[in-house]
């Protein structure tokens, strides 16, 4: 007996003394998690964000830190896989002590994400993963997940016997899962400062029925979650103005060839394509469109792939009156935005485009809440996040909640066009820096 | 009709090129035994070759291909000598002790590569990237075109070599049977690092001649080591004519698939098919065709 008190007595000991030191040694740094794909097929948008979080986190050291301590980055490497994004984060919050998760590249990873901070009740700013399940808690329910599965079964159902009883189902289903989400609710801390995907081509809608007018359209979508919600949020959007969607199709991002796929576009000959694309299947679907003379009314991507500079450089004259809904621009009247453009260009002798902005941005809206919340426990950070009321280079960030979505940023979408080789904001006329160029004259366009 | 005809040029030109991959890979299994799982990754490099070629000194991807070749035969032969042939003398209970080196290998390459050059999209832009001819309605893409000229060509050089060589000759003596080639004196070793080299060289010509219509990042190897392995599966491993038919066949396969089913099942019709060949006519093509 005596043996083992002493033996408890020497564990206490060595508790109290690692409890003890752990604050001691994180005293001079507050650290940060950040998620983002550094390698593989996403590189591209995780390194125009990691550049952006430094120069963020940078600013925040020089103008006094998190109340006098510095914030450290501890930036993991997801490599564009849900379940290497899962580990990366188990790691920075089991192994490194992060006190927030940040970052969350391309929906499916970011999805992961959120699971693992969720069964740890870890706060967790998203700041581009845009697929509309990420803020929606009970879609991380099991019975949320079943739902999820249903809608899509229901999508494709004709059989009007079994779209009654998938309805049923649901319903039953949406009740067990509002108790399920009661359960969850503690635990939840998934923040996002962009938009969902439901909500990319708002701006775009307006554009489109106001100035385009297309009667029929094609939607092309690549088939991971990002793509797919893009396409089934368009093809509402199209119903609503009144344009016939003829077909929609879905592809591996990785694909080399879309001739055949294009070929079929080209023989529907519809008045638009809406493609939701990354970045090498953006260029791939303009360059091959343009070997092929596909000549719809317009070309719109929803942003992502459609915004980078690289879409220029790759996609060369085929770029060209493109046109793509986007979240941010650097014309855009919002504080230090422009200034924020230029900097990032003097130091890393490149352009910036949204997803460097929402980078930047989230790295102030964490400082910001880190330096309000009581203790950097995940319940006061959660509650200091709840009440974020400021202003950023992406806009104005309060999270609140409507529809389904709890912690959602709201914010206007624009449009762009890339004009002369350069992305320019053509939409609303308000914030348009440059008139629109509609109609398009293919032919001479691409010379 | 015109569907049908632009389907049917697009999984031909693509062809082409996957048959110039497929054979470079079953070269190098008939002679070793073994899949060489880093030669998506052997061509990436002769596509970062090409590329620098291009951004540094302007020179045309198709004159780079007298660089990009050469450099990845001797890679290639560098590899077999220096990685793979000593692992041949070591007796473990694992024989697959040189898969797993060229998986490494692939590893390595890619990492080197990143290193050097960034995860950063590469592409070229010549003149006639984006040139097409048309035919009534049907288009072709002059830079595939060129490149399906260019495999026939050289395959057809292979074929010339491996039947009426000396070294070719013994390379395919080696593939038959390595015991009795060097019973033969055929210098079995030496023979396996130049097949390496040729079939590193082959897929060194497609990714070079990939690079004026596709982009270049390090981790584009995978995906291509993935299709050479489905190709010579098809064709039936170890079969040089095979890999022809198995790169024509995953080209119109991918093509039709994404025109009649759906872009999204492309690279699932093609591996439903790889899966079919190996419960219906396993040994592939080669036991239809004999070669």
């Amino acid at each position: 007996m005596s043996k083992f008190r002493k033996s408890l007595i020497v564990l206490a000991c060595f508790a109290s003394i690692t409890l003890a030191l752990t604050p001691a040694h994180s005293a001079s740094t507050v650290k940060v998690g950040i998620v983002l794909p550094i390698t593989g097929k996403h590189a591209k948008f995780g390194e125009i964000e990691k550049l952006s979080f430094e120069m963020a986190a940078d600013e925040i050291n020089k103008n006094g830190g998190i109340n006098g301590h510095l914030m450290e980055l501890i930036i993991e490497d997801t490599t564009g896989k849900p379940d290497v994004g899962r580990s990366a984060a188990e790691k920075l919050i089991t192994h490194d002590r992060v006190v927030i998760l940040g970052g969350g590249y391309s929906s499916s990873v970011t999805a992961a994400i959120a699971g693992v901070a969720i069964n740890n009740g870890f706060p967790f700013l998203v700041n581009t993963g845009s697929a509309d399940i990420i803020t929606q808690p009970t879609a991380h329910t099991p019975s949320g997940k079943r739902i999820n599965r249903l809608l899509k079964e229901l999508a494709g159902a004709n059989d009007p016997a079994k779209i009654v009883k998938l309805k049923e189902k649901i319903v039953v289903l949406q009740k067990r899962a509002d108790r399920e989400v009661e359960m969850i609710l503690p635990r939840y801390a998934i923040f996002r400062l962009n938009p969902p995907v439901s909500e990319f081509a708002d701006g775009l809608k307006s554009f489109l029925s106001e100035v385009v007018k297309p009667e029929t359209a094609v939607i092309l979508h690549e088939n991971s979650l990002f793509g797919t919600r893009g396409a089934a949020a368009f093809a509402k959007s199209a119903k609503q103005i009144g344009t016939k969607v003829l077909f929609t199709e879905s592809y591996d991002s990785g694909a080399i060839d879309f001739k055949p796929l294009m070929a079929k576009v080209k023989s529907a000959n519809p008045d638009l394509v809406y493609m939701v694309s990354y970045i090498l299947d953006a260029s791939l679907l303009m360059n091959q469109s343009m070997e092929l003379q596909l000549n719809p009314k317009l070309f719109a991507g929803a942003a992502a792939g459609f915004t980078l500079p690289e879409f220029r450089k790759t996609a060369g004259v085929a770029s060209e009156k493109v046109v793509s809904a986007t979240l941010w621009h650097q014309s855009l009247p919002f504080p230090g935005s422009r200034e924020y453009f230029d900097k990032f260009r003097a130091m890393y002798g490149r352009d910036t485009e949204y997803h460097g902005a929402e980078a930047y941005a989230a790295a102030f809206v964490i400082a910001d809440a880190l330096r309000r919340a009581k203790s950097h426990s995940p319940s006061d950070i959660k509650k200091a996040l709840k009440q974020t009321d400021m202003m950023t280079v992406f806009g104005p960030v309060k999270f609140i909640s409507y529809g389904r979505k709890i912690h959602q940023n709201k914010l206007d979408t624009y449009v762009v066009q890339w004009i002369d080789g350069k992305l320019e904001i053509i939409w609303p006329p308000k914030l348009a820096k440059k008139k629109y160029v509609f109609p398009i004259n293919w032919i001479k366009e691409r010379q | 009709m015109e569907l049908l005809l632009q389907t049917l040029v697009s999984g031909f030109l693509k062809g082409g090129l996957y048959a110039l991959i497929g054979i470079g890979m079953t070269l190098i299994m008939g002679v070793m035994g073994i899949i060489n799982l880093a030669h998506g990754q052997l061509m990436m490099v002769s596509m970062y070759i090409t590329y620098s070629l291009f951004a540094l000194f302007g020179v045309d991807p198709y004159v780079s291909l007298a660089v990009s070749v050469p450099a990845i035969f001797i890679l290639g032969v560098a590899i077999q000598k220096f990685f793979l042939n000593p692992l041949m003398k070591i007796d473990t209970i694992l024989p697959e002790n040189q898969v797993l080196m060229t998986v490494g290998i692939g590893m390595a390459l890619t990492e080197i590569m990143r290193f050097i050059f960034t995860s950063d999209y590469k592409s070229i832009q010549t003149s006639y990237s984006k040139t097409t001819l048309l035919m009534g309605n049907i288009s072709f893409s002059l830079p595939l075109l060129i490149d399906f000229f260019i495999a026939v060509i050289l395959t057809g050089a292979l074929f010339y070599f491996l039947k009426h060589t000396d070294t070719g000759r013994s390379i395919r003596a080696t593939a038959q049977d390595r015991d009795a080639a060097i019973l033969m004196g055929v210098n079995a070793e030496r023979i396996t690092s130049i097949t390496f080299g040729l079939g590193a060289g082959l897929v060194a010509a497609a990714g070079t001649m990939l690079m004026p219509v596709f982009y270049l990042f390090p981790d584009i190897g995978g995906p291509f080591t993935r299709k050479a392995f489905v190709i010579c599966i098809l064709g039936g491993l170890g079969s040089s004519v095979g890999a022809i038919f198995g790169g024509i066949t995953l080209g119109l396969v991918e093509a039709f698939g994404a025109t009649y089913i759906g872009m999204e099942f492309a690279d699932m019709i093609g591996l439903i098919i790889f899966f079919l060949v190996l419960l219906v006519l396993p040994g592939g093509l080669k036991r239809i065709t004999g070669m």
